[in-house]
């Protein structure tokens, strides 16, 4: 297990340098760059000189490699650097804005769990039947409308209906739990919806396998409750590959809220990588692609190593 | 045989894949009547999507409009003949750029997704084929795609290649080819050791015969049910690079550029020009959904142990 | 507080002295209005930018989000009148005399004007400041350097005496000092931050009624009431400034009383929406911002002339304006090149003799008729039927992206083949300031409306917006010919020469001028909205009723 463990997070430290390297690519060879980004240069023509004035103070002038290595050595002993745009150390930054973004992000897999599962079950339990017909429309819908078209509407229905829209003052959960819940339960909807069809479909589907085992059948011929066989016997061994989803959806969604936040305007990372992007903060918007990538790794490995010790039919293979 | 590999390349993307649909009434009925009433939200879905397919090909002959003339006399036109669906700020005629944009949104979800897959699938085979020194540099390098957020990839690269729909494709594409290749990379994996390819081996085949001949042919399924979800996936996706502003190009039609831009200000005022463009997506993307769900059922229950 | 406070118009720098009564009258002038209910002190305004400032450097800076955040914390030397666009009032300088020869301009510094940090205002501030707008160290941008470009010398003499040296005469000068991205640094602040090339983008130091006590990105910027103020003291508590992007949902922000106003909107739709809110108050005022066509001249076929006047014929500025104007605010027009209803403006007659400008809203041009020249021009010119056109264009802001949409359809009418390419804003500065398009559609602001700043800025080969890369000495000479010109007739003639002259080229085609949309709540008052967004920040007689 421990040489398991070691072997799957050197790998996931080559991918993260993998993705060092590119995004330190991407955003070098996006059009535009920092030096013009900084000098304002939608007031008037800027010259060359003065660009190169300003690059020179950021280190830009110099190789790409040089300038490479000088970032991956700082953030090899965990520097993220300052970004260009706020002035703030990169990772202050980041530890600010992530708990808008963890908490959107619990918020959304909770309102997933809750209501994907019993729809899972329910939609499995009358499999076939016109209910799972409708529930799966409803499922898949929850996958086809884009996330800013939906919170779009939110903050419309909201203003229209109720005269209301959120506080726009932002404190941590802890600090004010009401109003922060008050916040962010919209972006939650607007991508929990999501989760949601998942879940319920991925609970569909192992209801439907688990229900057709022997045991079931055993327990059923036995006389147990109906209740009892769909819960106690059916969904408890369903559960296991429902897991993991939830596992693998709740770190690829700290990457995947970056429309939803800018229309709520949320101060999460997803706006703030973004905003990095558009600004060609090149130390801002590497720090915190690296940071989302990190999730995805520590998470990926954390999830195989859980389903490797939760079910041990599961033999643990990386072929 | 369950393959982690596969799962977490499924469960990594963000926006809308949904690969991991499993009817546990997957059966091998061939013939389409039953088919359809196997599956008669497939059938639904196939319906949308050949019509709106059928109406993009034949959009000059369909559209009653210029999509990107306006008229400016009629500004903001609320439904209403001669403009059934309204007018844009710009005087367009919403119906004739919904029927253009279908143009533009299907040729983005069919080429990403094709794409996509293609390359993804490509990779994985020869990476499972190869194995050793191959497999390894391509896991990586799948890996390193695989930890980028996708939709945060895709827009960097657009905001890279500059906005066309060439480039969108492209943008779009590559967080799809680990993911394919994921996938693929198991099946081939477990398809290298069936008696087949071994016999085939036996008697003298080149590898390349075998991929063709063998592999290829039985990594078709899965694929397929994986290019439906992406198709999907990709057009969400465009309308959110649409919407962060590194999509199209006006005055090109597509459905995400009709929601960017000044359209969600508009809301207030003529919300008929974003109510039908979105209502245009989540149609597509739900009959793209539909049918790929359907295609996995029936055409192969082996994979609801890959999800 | 009935005095009109002190006022500069153009025709009062002719006289060599200006003076100021005494400190108490000074002032902002009386809004009857506006100062019917007693001014009530305390409060916190709350109001919505369009996003996070980029830095906090008004002088480097060209965009409002730093300015409407930094301009409550800044003084000027000079600023405009709250009551009249059309005159200066002294603010951190009390008075100041011209020599006889028009080109040395004495300024007396305000007595005992302190920064937010404690030290004094001295003479040596006020040449630190002037001297980093129009020669920034190295490192510095400053993209209103042109506009102080005739300063030759600054010298001090005296703690409280700042003499400026101009290189000819010049009766727009202390418009130009008055411009509101010139807020005064501490020299001892500013100075050794300027040596590492961050100048003043982290922090606000200034003499203004507000100094910045919290800024979190993202979130909140807070201004409180500076307690130390040399002016009349403030009435509100605190300012809070939150970034939301969208124009909705800065409007839903508004209808739910999140905040008390929003000073910028370009949408008409979310104005109308707005206008029926109860409670709330909405407007629209013209601006000195223009949308101009520029075409490249450095690249063929724009060289020629001829494409360059087909251009102008092929645009229906009516159709343009009643296009884009709900879309960017582009509801205006002049004639010429100065604003609307500007003294310098030229007369129908005069407009309607250049290509394209007939079409503008009530002159009775025939748009059909235009083409057809436009198309019979273009073919002289050898430019073949289908010609291919991109418009890079900027997504983020409805004036650079729906007028290039609109210009696009209206260029296919002539049988050029034009799209747009929205490109992000830095990718689009990128291409700009290479030089590398063929055609832009540009909103050009320009804080301040005199012709020095207009003409200056937007139409000399040497001014910061000549994009389109084109050089023509006749037209520069013409420029600082009316720029020197102390006659105010002559002046007004000088002007309109050089607008004609100009008119002739099609370097710029002028399409259309930019007005912003306010709305507040009912219960702000004494904010001014003045015929320049810029000088809308002026919050020290802004309070609140409950």
């Amino acid at each position: 297990m421990l040489a398991y463990l070691t072997q799957r997070l050197a790998v996931g430290a080559v991918s993260l340098f993998g993705v060092a390297v590119a995004v330190f690519l991407i955003m070098r060879v996006i059009p535009g760059d920092a030096a013009v980004m900084l000098s304002g240069a939608g007031g008037g023509v800027v010259s060359e000189q003065e660009l190169q004035d300003v690059r020179h103070k950021l280190g830009l002038d110099r190789p790409l490699p040089v300038q490479f290595a000088d970032w991956a050595a700082k953030v090899a002993v965990l520097q993220l650097g300052t970004s260009l745009r706020t002035g703030n150390r990169v990772i202050d930054d980041a530890a600010r804005r992530f708990p808008y973004t963890l908490q959107i992000v619990v918020m959304a897999m909770v309102l997933a769990v809750v209501g994907g599962i019993p729809l899972g079950v329910l939609s499995a339990y009358r499999a076939g039947s016109w209910l799972d017909q409708g529930l799966r429309l409803v499922s898949i819908g929850g996958l086809a409308a884009p996330s800013f078209w939906i919170g779009l509407i939110i903050i419309l229905g909201l203003i229209w209906l109720f005269e209301w829209s959120a506080p726009l003052v932002w404190e941590p959960f802890w600090v004010s739990p009401l109003q922060s819940l008050s916040q962010l339960v919209w972006p939650a909807l607007a991508v929990g919806f999501r989760q949601l069809a998942l879940i319920a479909r991925m609970t569909r589907s192992m209801m439907l396998e688990v229900l057709g085992e022997d045991y079931v059948r055993t327990a059923r011929a036995k006389g147990v409750a109906e209740a009892s066989v769909v819960l106690r016997h059916g969904l408890q061994n369903a559960l296991l590959p429902v897991v993991t989803v939830i596992g693998f959806e709740f770190s690829a969604l700290f990457g995947g809220l970056i429309v939803t936040e800018s229309v709520f305007s949320v101060p999460g990372l997803g706006q703030y990588v973004v905003d990095s992007i558009l600004n060609r903060d090149y130390p801002a918007a590497q720090g915190i692609v690296l940071i989302l990538a990190s999730f995805v790794v520590v998470s990926n490995v954390t999830v195989d190593m859980m389903y490797g010790w939760l079910d041990p039919r599961v033999r643990v293979q990386d072929a | 045989m369950r393959s982690h590999a596969g799962l977490t390349s499924v469960y990594t993307d963000t926006v809308g894949a949904d690969v991991e649909t499993v009817d546990g009434r997957g059966g091998s009925q061939s013939r389409l009547g039953r088919m359809t009433r196997a599956q008669p939200l497939g059938a639904v879905g196939a319906v949308i999507l050949l019509t709106m397919v059928v109406i993009a090909v034949a959009a000059p002959v369909v559209a009653p409009f210029d999509p990107t003339l306006g008229d400016p006399a009629a500004l903001y036109a609320p439904p209403g003949p001669p403009y059934w669906l309204g007018t844009d700020a710009f005087g367009r005629d919403i119906a004739s750029r919904l029927i253009y944009g279908a143009r533009v949104s299907l040729l983005i979800g069919l080429g990403t997704s094709l794409l996509g897959v293609a390359v993804g699938a490509a990779l994985g085979t020869v990476a499972a084929y190869r194995g050793q020194w191959t497999d390894s540099i391509i896991q990586r390098a799948m890996d390193a795609l695989l930890a980028f957020p996708m939709l945060l990839l895709a827009l960097a690269m657009a905001t890279m290649l500059g906005p066309s729909i060439e480039n969108v494709i492209v943008s779009l594409a590559v967080p799809i080819v680990p993911r394919a290749a994921r996938v693929v990379r198991s099946s081939v994996l477990v398809l290298r050791s069936t008696p087949f390819v071994e016999a085939s081996r036996a008697i003298g085949c080149g590898d390349m015969r075998i991929i063709v001949r063998h592999i290829v042919p039985n990594t078709l399924a899965p694929l397929l049910v994986i290019a439906t979800a992406y198709l999907g996936l990709a057009i969400v996706q465009e309308a959110a690079l649409d919407y962060l502003g590194a999509g199209i190009q006006e005055p090109q039609a597509s459905w995400g550029l009709m929601l960017s831009g000044s359209a969600t200000s508009l809301a207030l005022t003529a919300p008929w020009i974003v109510i039908f463009p979105g209502l245009a997506i989540c149609l597509a993307v739900l009959a793209a959904n539909l049918v790929g769900d359907a295609i996995r059922d029936l055409l192969d229950p082996r994979l609801r142990r890959d999800y | 507080m009935d005095t009109a406070g002190f006022r500069l118009t153009r025709r009062d720098v002719l006289r060599t002295t200006g003076s100021l009564l005494t400190a108490a009258t000074l002032g902002w002038p009386t809004r009857a209005a506006a100062q019917a209910a007693a001014p009530k002190r305390g409060g916190t305004l709350r109001v919505s930018n369009g996003g996070d400032p980029p830095d906090f450097d008004i002088q480097q800076t060209a965009t409002y989000l730093t300015q409407f955040l930094a301009a409550p914390c800044y003084s000027t030397l000079m600023r405009e009148d709250v009551s009249d666009p059309t005159r200066v009032v002294p603010e951190l300088i009390e008075r100041w005399d011209i020599a006889a020869d028009g080109r040395t301009v004495t300024l007396h510094v305000r007595k005992d004007v302190a920064f937010h940090n404690g030290d004094v205002l001295t003479a040596e501030d006020v040449k630190y400041n002037l001297d980093r707008i129009r020669v920034p160290p190295k490192g510095i941008v400053s993209p209103r350097k042109g506009q102080l470009a005739n300063i030759e010398s600054v010298e001090v003499r005296g703690p409280l005496t700042a003499i400026v040296h101009l290189k000819q005469p010049q009766p727009d000068f202390l418009f130009l000092i008055s411009n509101p991205f010139n807020g005064i640094y501490p020299k001892k602040v500013v100075e050794p931050l300027d040596q590492t090339g961050q100048g003043m983008k982290r922090q606000i130091v200034g003499t203004g009624p507000f100094r910045l006590a919290r800024a979190t990105e993202g979130q909140i910027y807070e201004l409180v009431r500076n307690e130390k103020y040399w002016g009349p003291a403030p009435y509100l508590d605190r300012m809070q400034f939150f970034p939301i992007k969208g124009e909705v949902e800065r409007a839903a922000a508004l209808q739910g009383k999140r905040v008390d106003g929003c000073f910028f909107f370009a949408s008409e739709s979310v104005l109308q929406s707005l206008a029926k809110v109860p409670g709330m108050v909405t407007l629209r005022r013209p601006n000195p911002i223009f949308i101009n066509l520029i075409p490249n001249v450095t690249k063929k076929p724009f060289d020629d002339p001829r494409v360059r006047e087909a251009l102008s014929l092929a645009i229906d500025r009516e159709a343009f304006i009643k296009t884009v104007g709900p879309l960017a605010g582009a509801f205006y027009h002049s004639l010429g090149l100065m604003p609307p209803k500007s003294p310098y403006s030229l007369t129908a007659a005069e407009v309607k003799q250049f290509s394209g400008y007939d079409t503008l809203p009530g002159l009775g041009g025939n748009i059909a008729a235009n083409r057809q020249k436009a198309i019979a021009l273009l073919e002289q010119a050898g430019v073949p039927k289908g010609f291919k056109i991109v418009i890079p264009t900027r997504g983020d802001v409805p004036a650079f992206r729906d007028s290039a949409i609109n210009v696009s359809s209206q260029l296919k009418l002539v049988g050029l083949d034009a799209t747009v390419d929205v490109r992000d804003a830095g990718a689009f500065y990128q291409l700009e300031t290479k030089g590398d398009f063929q055609i832009v559609m540009h909103s050009v602001a320009i804080a301040g409306a005199q012709p020095d700043q207009i003409l200056g800025e937007g139409y000399t080969s040497f001014g910061g917006r000549n994009y389109g890369g084109w050089k023509n000495e006749a037209l520069d000479d013409l420029y600082r010919a009316q720029s020197a010109e102390l006659d105010a007739k002559k002046r007004v003639e000088a002007v309109r020469q050089f607008q004609l002259a100009f008119l002739k080229t099609y370097n710029q085609v002028n399409l259309a001028w930019v007005g912003y949309a306010a709305a507040h709540a009912s219960t702000l008052h004494g904010w001014v909205p003045m015929t320049d967004l810029y000088n809308n920040m002026q919050m020290s007689r802004v309070w609140l009723s409950t």
